[in-house]
């Protein structure tokens, strides 16, 4: 075939008489309508967004507070309470706050558990300042911790509770439950928190004691900001404002997205300072020597020996945590004396595994039937 | 004729121009050098030339398709998260080097060598007008709220002994023996 000028193929490709196969069908005006549609009610949230800005309404479940400690909260929240043993739901301290685990009606791991018929409590550890810079990891284990299990049962009647600890507050109640024998912990979950810390991912290289000096870095700042801690999360995923905004735009046209970024947006960009003396001993205990996995951490004077945990145990890693990498989650089973433990990958990452459409898919009902079957 | 669509044939009609019309615009400005020596290798190539191949694969897909409707735009919207998640594994292997992460700890010690004395002098300053204006200084209500932190948890204390005591003469009634005192 001879050379074609690019004149004649455009002005075929317009003419649309080439093969005829690019008659503009009724089929195709009527997607075309519908995108248009869509846009028009991008521009109109769009609009809205910019010019009244609401805030969500989280945490929408209803609870009461049932013990408080300098900044730390125990909750209570209202459920038909058909499981004998009450669970307390221990989350990361610092980084963020809690209320992602109720983000809002019909998307909350609260309302879902409690819909279940679990007597939930959680515990807020607080937001911090410079007063608690002296606030460390042995206070949070073996005071606060053996406190909120305490009170958790004073409150329920129970003889017995099951601890669920997510994230950084997985390591912390684990620490607690295999320091203290005396508290009878029936079942223990561990939601994506890291255990074995070698195996911790970009954390734990950033955070490798040869690159990162803690000492120097708690001495010179005290408290360590929000503004610094939400910088080294959105520096283990740079791309991640960049996909949630196009996102954003490509959903905007519905309204259910709208509200659901909103909120999920509002909680993603209110970071919550550490306080100093935590910090440091958390990376250089847990992510530099990796105390916890080599049964070297000593709490309030009694040692941490993770097979000295015996009840049966559920550990939920996701397969695209960043955070906690599944290998890192999964060493807890590997660890305790435990003859009743399993554990379970799962599709998402280290906040879609707990909150959102995936979790309330994939995760939220594997845990509240395995904690349903122990629970009685 | 072969059977591609026109589509096709439009988009490879218009690649065919812009690589012709950029071999042309790289002779002309290359006329006159001397041509012993090769173009140097392109660095930035590494980076920008998989992407580049990419969107014209994808818009070869796009315009392929007849007649055009707003899948368009969702192959579109799929190119980009290509390229962002493309991104994204790229700058994962660049952070989780040992390079970077030194690089990382010499950069925040720098920060850090820089803001020691200024936010050390900030802070006796702010101190010093403080006391001028007969005002608590910031160290000063943190101590407080220190203080009182410690009598909540002293009160916790008394609290926890008060109720292992409780428990203990609980315990002793029901067993019908006299209780021994808490230690």
């Amino acid at each position: 075939m001879a050379q074609e000028r690019f004149a004649d193929v455009v002005e075929r490709f317009t003419r649309g008489d080439l093969n005829g196969d690019l008659r503009f069908s009724c089929e195709a005006a009527k997607q075309w309508q519908e995108e248009f549609d869509k846009n028009v009610k991008r521009v109109r949230n769009l609009t809205e967004m910019v010019l009244n800005p609401t805030s969500p309404k989280v945490g929408q479940t209803p609870r009461e507070e049932v013990y408080k400690r300098n900044k730390s909260r125990l909750y209570r929240y209202a459920s038909g309470r058909t499981h004998r043993t009450p669970l307390l739901f221990v989350p990361n301290l610092g980084i963020s706050r809690p209320y992602i685990f109720d983000l809002l009606p019909g998307g909350s791991f609260i309302e879902y558990m409690t819909r279940q018929g679990f007597d939930f409590f959680l515990l807020d550890w607080g937001v911090f300042g410079p007063e608690d810079n002296d606030l460390g990891v042995e206070e949070c284990v073996s005071r606060i911790l053996p406190r909120m299990a305490r009170r958790v049962l004073e409150v329920s009647g129970g003889s017995d509770l099951s601890i669920l600890g997510y994230c950084m507050g997985a390591p912390l109640s684990a620490a607690f439950v295999a320091s203290h024998p005396e508290c009878p912990v029936k079942n223990f979950i561990n939601m994506a928190g890291p255990i074995d810390f070698a195996k911790a991912g970009l954390f734990a290289l950033w955070l490798d004691k040869r690159f990162f000096n803690v000492d120097r870095f708690v001495d010179t700042l005290g408290t360590v900001p929000a503004d610094l801690v939400k910088a080294g999360f959105k520096l283990i995923k740079p791309t991640m404002d960049l996909s949630t905004n196009l996102n954003l735009w490509w959903n905007l046209w519905n309204e259910k997205y709208v509200e659901g970024f909103n909120a999920l947006n509002k909680w993603a960009n209110e970071y919550v300072a550490f306080p100093g003396e935590f910090f440091r001993q958390w990376v250089r205990d847990f992510y530099q020597d990796n105390k916890l996995c080599r049964d070297k951490l000593v709490v309030g004077g009694r040692p941490v020996r993770l097979g000295n945990i015996s009840c049966p145990i559920f550990v939920v890693g996701a397969k695209e945590d960043y955070i906690a990498p599944p290998e890192c989650v999964r060493a807890l089973g590997d660890l305790v004396r435990s003859s009743d433990k399993e554990y379970v990958e799962l599709p998402g990452g280290h906040i879609s595994l707990i909150a959102g459409r995936g979790a309330a898919l994939h995760c939220w009902p594997k845990v509240a039937a395995w904690l349903a079957a122990r629970s009685s | 004729m072969s059977e591609t669509s026109p589509s096709q044939q439009l988009f490879e009609m218009w690649k065919r121009q812009l690589e012709e019309g950029a071999k042309s615009w790289a002779q002309l400005m290359t006329k006159g050098a001397a041509p012993a020596a090769p173009p140097p290798p392109d660095p930035a190539g590494f980076w920008w030339k998989p992407m580049f191949e990419q969107g014209l694969a994808q818009w070869a897909r796009i315009f392929a398709q007849t007649p055009v409707t707003p899948e368009l735009m969702t192959q579109w919207k799929q190119f980009l998260d290509q390229s962002i998640e493309a991104w994204s594994k790229a700058l994962s292997q660049a952070m989780s080097t040992e390079a970077f992460a030194q690089t990382m700890g010499k950069t925040l010690d720098q920060w850090l060598t820089s803001q020691g004395p200024g936010k050390r002098m900030a802070e006796q300053s702010v101190e010093t007008a403080l006391q001028a204006f007969n005002l608590p200084s910031r160290t000063q209500v943190t101590a407080v709220a220190k203080q009182i932190a410690e009598l909540e948890d002293r009160l916790d204390r008394l609290d926890d002994g008060l109720a292992a005591l409780a428990r203990r003469l609980e315990e002793a009634s029901r067993q019908g023996t006299p209780g021994s005192p808490a230690r």
